[in-house]
């Protein structure tokens, strides 16, 4: 790592945690809109894992996680207005002329969304569980490592949009089309045992269905780190993916069109 | 009209030296130099062969009409646009090829307002000053000391989006400021402020090119240029049109004339000087201005019914101006964005 990039880094994660604190609301409604949505869902999922023979199946085995995961994917407009925001404020242009190279402000705009993401997924899981009565049969730090991979993967879809998305309203459309989409064909909104028979074959090509299968492995089927090998590496292969697609169409000099 | 290179210092009263008596720590490089940069925009050439030169110390007020290339010419020096042709060389460090070394070494403060609207004015400085590298008590020393002069000290703790145009302008240029740079870029600085501002901005950026830095200073208020007694570059066409102290460019270009202001256009009227007409106006270049308007009212005969004003011009920075792009300088007129 170059002279002085951690304290760039550093300066760019703390400048955003600070814009972020002056508005935390949307982040508090990301977090806590799941927790309730998990109250209508659980009896659906109830009812669906019982018909697959499911032992003791509370709903929340599958509830909590769908939840998580499809409020992860909303996070994508963080990491998109992260960059529109500058745009509009006119301090796009400061930031290129100033002290941070081009990879340092990528990586402070990736950094505190990725942290949240991670927050999100653990006040999601832990507040959800306690609530909803979720037992996890299988390993913690094998469900951590699903939440990192998944987080990774989100954030980079987030970037992925931003250098395709000219305007912020594209950005913002896509991302919730997405992030709807992505949850119904994952299995996050409905059982995948429930999809229509024309959906089933799509599932694999979302990341959320690969994060609900990391997930569901470790709560139904008390799976461990081996376990989730292959759903973490197909999430991590989503995001290698999406980072190409950025170094591909992120140009720093290009303009973007914020609310104004 | 052939451009004049600039001597290397601002005026001729010796602006630019370093009156601080520290040493020059870079060794008599130029602080700017610009040697035939040209920039296109597709079919639009927004620079041609562009040379500059600023010294340590040296003010240059970078003037031009809206679209000349002013801003075009600053975002190349600051890195946010690549020249076509040519090169550029900040502190002797080239920008497209040493981009960030180039950047240590420049503060550039941008024609439009970027500023951080929720955070406070200190948080705003403060993101700078880390940027910098600078920490902790440093950090906050180095806030005061860009918040006094700026006038922002009470306003520290306030958020930049309950502060006035004025306020937040000040906020915008500190920020440019805080690593303190041996070359500053300032386009447009007092756009849209007040007096107090403006005054402040002025007595800040005289203040720092006495402790050594070079300031290329974009503004549409030629009387500011004067004010602060740098060099002028005039930029016309995306040409530099013309450069110098400003007061060897007045004494150079700068005509005196009386000028006339019709309600319609100008009559054709014989007189024994050079006239040129734009617009409304007819400018009468005569050497003793005040000795020849009589006449020139006289020779009016039945025009003078049209006329609503008549100016006596003495050579000055907007003479100047109008000599070597061969167009007034109207600010009001030039508020819009450049180039």
């Amino acid at each position: 790592m170059r002279e002085g990039t951690a304290g760039r880094i550093a300066a760019l994660i703390r400048h955003d945690l600070r814009l972020q604190m002056r508005d935390p609301a949307p982040l508090l409604v990301r977090t806590v809109m799941p927790l309730l949505l998990m109250g209508f869902m659980q009896p659906l999922f109830r009812t669906a894992l019982q018909a697959e023979n499911v032992e003791g199946a509370t709903g929340a085995e599958q509830a909590v996680p769908g939840m998580a995961v499809m409020f992860t994917f909303f996070l994508v407009n963080l990491v998109g207005f992260g960059v529109f925001r500058e745009h509009g404020w006119k301090t796009w242009d400061r930031l290129r002329a100033g002290l941070a190279r081009p990879g340092e402000i990528v990586a402070g705009r990736v950094a505190v969304p990725l942290g949240v993401a991670m927050l999100q997924l653990a006040v999601v899981f832990a507040a959800g569980g306690w609530l909803y009565n979720l037992r996890v049969r299988g390993s913690w730090p094998a469900l951590v490592v699903v939440g990192a991979a998944l987080a990774l993967c989100v954030v980079l879809f987030g970037m992925a949009l931003v250098a395709l998305c000219r305007t912020v309203a594209q950005l913002a459309v896509f991302a919730n089309l997405a992030a709807l989409l992505f949850a119904g064909l994952g299995g996050a909104l409905t059982p995948l045992s429930m999809l229509p028979d024309w959906a089933s074959p799509l599932a694999p090509a979302v990341p959320t269905y690969w994060a609900m299968r990391g997930f569901t492995t470790v709560v139904l089927d008390g799976g461990g780190l081996a376990a989730v090998l292959t759903p973490v590496a197909v999430l991590l292969a989503f995001s290698l993916g999406f980072a190409v697609l950025t170094l591909a169409f992120f140009r720093l000099e290009h303009r973007k069109i914020s609310w104004s | 009209m052939t451009t004049e290179p600039g001597p290397g210092r601002g005026s001729d009263a010796g602006q630019g030296a370093r009156q601080d008596g520290e040493p020059d720590p870079y060794g008599g490089v130029p602080a700017l130099a610009l040697d035939g940069v040209t920039k296109r925009y597709g079919a639009v050439t927004a620079l041609r062969e562009v040379d500059l030169r600023i010294e340590p110390g040296e003010i240059v007020g970078l003037l031009g009409h809206n679209g000349a290339g002013k801003t075009t010419l600053m975002s190349i020096v600051a890195g946010l646009l690549r020249p076509d042709a040519g090169s550029v060389r900040v502190m002797g460090v080239n920008p497209v090829t040493a981009p960030h070394a180039a950047r240590r070494l420049l503060g550039l403060a941008p024609q439009e307002l970027g500023v951080y609207p929720p955070l406070t004015v200190h948080q705003n400085l403060l993101f700078f000053a880390e940027l910098a590298g600078l920490r902790g008590r440093t950090a906050g020393r180095r806030i005061e000391e860009i918040a006094e002069p700026l006038g922002l000290t009470a306003l520290l703790g306030r958020r930049v989006a309950h502060l006035s145009g004025g306020e937040q302008r000040r906020v915008h240029t500190g920020m440019a400021l805080l690593h303190r740079p041996p070359l500053l870029l300032l386009d447009e600085p007092t756009a849209g402020v007040d007096v107090q501002t403006r005054q402040q901005l002025l007595e800040l950026v005289r203040d720092m090119a006495a402790k050594g830095t070079a300031v290329c200073y974009s503004t549409h208020y030629l009387p500011e240029v004067e004010a602060l007694d740098g060099s002028v570059a005039i930029v016309s066409g995306g040409r530099m049109v013309a450069r110098g102290p400003l007061k060897k460019l007045v004494r150079q270009y700068g005509d005196s004339a009386v000028e006339l202001t019709f309600a319609g256009p100008p009559p054709d009227i014989p007189l024994p000087w050079p006239s040129s007409t734009d617009g409304r106006v007819l400018r009468v270049a005569v050497e003793q201005p005040h000795l020849a308007a009589p006449r020139v009212l006289e020779t009016l005969g039945g025009s003078a019914g049209e006329l609503v004003n008549l100016r006596i011009v003495h050579p000055s920075l907007e003479s100047v101006f109008l000599r070597v792009t061969g167009r007034r300088y109207d600010a009001d007129a030039e508020g819009d964005a450049d180039a």
